[in-house]
């Protein structure tokens, strides 16, 4: 809205009051300009300073954690101390493996059952199809909190309970509704036009996914796979409910944190944000094909 | 969608779109839906609250009535009958065991059949512990028949095969445990039910003439855990803390997704590092941001510090605390603001992305401000995006729990998440955490329905 609204470079003779307007209109821009900048540097600090809080608590000794008044500047000393005491502590590395196990399943198993779904919804206008968009929404609504009590007593009936495959299997059930809707957004990126030339040249239905359209989605796909994965390493309510022996590395620092020493809190708070820190940097660009959808 | 008109006017059904929803579908009746139906039973159906007594010491015999959990009960009479498969593991069953038993009847003959363990005295066993020759057991009382029955099966309704006097030497040939049905009366309200029971849902008195339903097996409607849930003392603090939070932190929120959406939606250079920034929280989990706030907090955190450093305090402040509850609100208002704006603000830019360049354009050229350009033409284009953002945040803000358990250690302030927590993981409570759970689906259901029809109501004005 800010884009710049040249001067006009016609032969014209511009009268000096129109020139005198645009001069006006371009110091409006640039201080609009300037303040938005201001704006933007704000809310970054706003973000950004929390997080440098518990990196440079995270990163340094633990001495240094307890002490008092704290240093602004952050990592100094700069040490991998308090990370190294918070990764030996009982549970963790099991936790880690956990949390890393059950991602896994999960962005696997949401993928596949998903993707289909999301190619249904993009490419056919079928019966039931706002139905199926709409309860899709509903499902992504509902709240964890309801779920997993029942699944843990159900769960607890058939011999499941406590395990890293039904806690994914929980998790893909709150993945899929947006991994449906991403993908059906990234499938509809793609025109069907070229798949219908593919099919021109001989090509059968399924060739034409595998070569032309496959390729052209699998940012997309790796997108949303990252963004599950991100959404499942946070996920600590039904983590907690549904495990007691293998829990994942946010159910393991939850009910270990009354009992546990300040380093290790935040040491557990900075490791728990790295993937957050490095994923969302890498989808980015999709995050607007994520939620765009939603509201449509 | 030309794909999809060109597919809709061959008249046949099209099955593909159906066979490729169809493995969602399948996962989330059985993932979602059903564990949310059984959710909401949980809440209100009691297990066994009721107990059928049978006419006779059979499963399948008619209904003689039901009794409820907790009935005391006179036991008239007692039986053995074969343990149902489903039932052998259990360890609360009334057993008794039965011989088949081969000796000298009375007159003499050689007979094989069944009698009750207790009319046998065990002589010998094999390597396995398994008893092969015993004797007759004689009886002391003198009213009690001093021969005992033996029955052609495992059971005293039997046809009797003959009779053994005490101490007549017998081979024992196998072996069966019955579980006892009792045939018992107890209290239906005004009424006096009687009938037969298997012995597992009853707690027999040390004097065998008295027992109590523990159990029963038929589930009931039951308000039960929901008036312990309401009469929870932490239930109303929950509920008002959640909706105080809700309505502190909502429309707050929205104000500052906007700004960071005109800010990523202004053109600048380096926008891209800005929607990186906004957008990281996205990622965050609700324990970790729990924690940096947590950080921030505490008392020898870094407030306290940074106030010290800057000569506004001469010692480090209490802000976690019992008696300081509005503060860990405020923590919890802070870093609820820090973590769940970025998810409004990626649906508000989806929105703006909407909007067409050429009528902001337009604006700005006849010279409306930022701030009329914001109130006249994005804010009534973005409604439906705002619209699903406010249910989807609301939603969300029900289930808050990590943060708050961080920052108040799930005492001083208690939201309804952390509730359904405390009653499934301390106090071990199924029920009543299913019925928290329910309570927060209820609140959930109402304020999407709210949103949607106060939005409806105000576009049938604008018409």
């Amino acid at each position: 809205m800010t884009t710049a609204v040249e001067a006009p470079k016609s032969p014209v003779q511009v009268s000096p009051e129109v020139k005198a307007i645009h001069r006006r209109m371009l110091r409006r821009q640039r201080l609009t300009r300037a303040l938005t900048y201001l704006v933007g540097i704000l809310i970054s600090l706003w973000v950004l300073i929390p997080i440098l809080f518990i990196a440079s608590m995270a990163l340094t000794t633990p001495a240094e954690v307890r002490s008092y008044p704290k240093g602004i500047l952050p990592f100094i000393p700069f040490s991998f101390e308090t990370m190294e005491f918070f990764l030996n502590s009982r549970g963790i590395l099991p936790g880690l493996r956990n949390s890393v196990v059950v991602a896994i399943i999960t962005l696997i198993l949401s993928t596949l059952i998903a993707a289909p779904a999301g190619y249904a919804l993009s490419r056919f206008i079928f019966r039931g199809r706002d139905v199926f968009r709409l309860s899709i929404l509903a499902v992504r609504a509902f709240p964890i909190v309801i779920l997993s009590i029942p699944l843990a007593v159900v769960f607890i009936r058939t011999g499941i309970y406590d395990s890293v495959y039904s806690l994914a299997l929980m998790h893909t059930a709150l993945a899929l509704p947006t991994t449906i809707l991403v993908l059906s957004s990234v499938f509809s990126s793609i025109p069907y036009e070229l798949e219908e030339a593919a099919m021109v040249f001989g090509c059968s239905p399924a060739q034409a996914f595998r070569h032309v359209v496959l390729p052209l989605v699998m940012p997309g796909i790796a997108a949303s796979a990252i963004f599950t994965f991100v959404l499942s390493w946070n996920e600590v309510f039904a983590a907690t409910i549904l495990t007691i022996q293998n829990r994942t590395l946010p159910a393991q620092v939850l009910v270990t944190l009354n009992q546990s020493s300040e380093p290790y809190q935040f040491a557990g708070g900075f490791f728990m944000m790295i993937p957050a820190l490095i994923f969302i940097f890498f989808i980015r660009r999709y995050l607007f094909n994520m939620w765009g959808q939603i509201s449509k | 969608m030309t794909t999809a008109s060109r597919l809709k006017t061959r008249k046949r059904i099209n099955w593909a779109p159906y066979l490729l929803i169809l493995p969602s579908l399948l996962y989330l009746a059985l993932f979602f839906a059903w564990p949310m139906v059984q959710g909401l039973i949980l809440a209100v159906r009691e297990e066994g609250a009721l107990l059928t007594l049978r006419s006779e010491a059979d499963l399948n015999s008619p209904v003689a009535g039901q009794l409820a959990r907790g009935t005391e009960v006179g036991i008239l009479n007692q039986q053995g009958n074969p343990i149902p498969a489903d039932a052998l593991g259990q360890n609360n069953l009334i057993t008794e065991v039965w011989f088949r038993v081969r000796g000298q009847d009375t007159e003499g003959q050689s007979i094989e059949g069944w009698a009750p363990e207790r009319r046998i005295r065990v002589r010998e066993s094999d390597a396995n512990g398994k008893p092969v020759s015993g004797s007759v057991r004689s009886v002391i009382s003198s009213t009690a028949d001093p021969l005992t029955k033996v029955y052609a099966e495992a059971d005293e309704g039997s046809e009797v095969v003959g009779q053994l006097e005490a101490r007549t030497a017998v081979e024992i040939l196998d072996q069966s445990t019955l579980e006892v049905w009792f045939q018992v009366n107890g209290q239906n309200g005004n009424e006096t039910v009687e009938g037969w029971v298997p012995s597992r849902y009853l707690n027999v008195l040390s004097d065998g003439t008295q027992a109590r339903i523990e159990e029963g097996d038929t589930s009931q409607f039951t308000t039960r855990y929901l008036q312990r849930m309401a009469n929870d003392r932490f239930f109303w603090p929950a509920l008002r803390t959640t909706l105080l939070l809700i309505i502190l932190i909502i429309p707050a929120q929205f104000v500052l997704a906007i700004i960071m959406a005109l800010v990523i939606q202004a053109d600048l250079k380096g926008s891209g590092i800005f929607l990186y920034i906004f957008a990281i929280a996205l990622g965050a989990s609700d324990l970790a941001v729990g924690i940096v706030w947590y950080s921030i907090f505490t008392q020898l955190g870094y407030l306290n510090s940074i106030l010290q450093g800057l000569g506004l305090i001469d010692a480090p402040l209490t802000y976690l605390s019992a008696d300081t509850r509005y503060w860990i609100l405020v923590a919890i208002w802070l870093a609820e603001m820090w973590r769940a704006t970025a998810i409004v603000m990626v649906i508000v830019v989806a929105g703006m992305q909407a909007i067409s360049r050429e009528v902001l354009e337009a604006a700005e050229v006849f010279g409306a401000t930022l701030w009329q350009r914001v109130r006249y033409i994005i804010l009534p284009l973005l409604r439906p995006s705002l619209q699903v953002a406010l249910i989807l945040r609301t939603i969300l803000a029900f289930q808050v729990f990590g943060v708050v358990i961080v920052l108040s250690g799930g005492d001083v302030v208690t939201v309804l998440a952390n509730e359904t927590y405390r009653q499934y993981y301390e106090l071990r409570n199924f029920n009543v955490a299913a019925a928290y759970a329910s309570f927060i689906l209820l609140l959930s259901m109402i304020t999407a329905f709210f949103y949607l029809r106060a939005v409806r109501t105000q576009e049938e004005v604008a018409e």
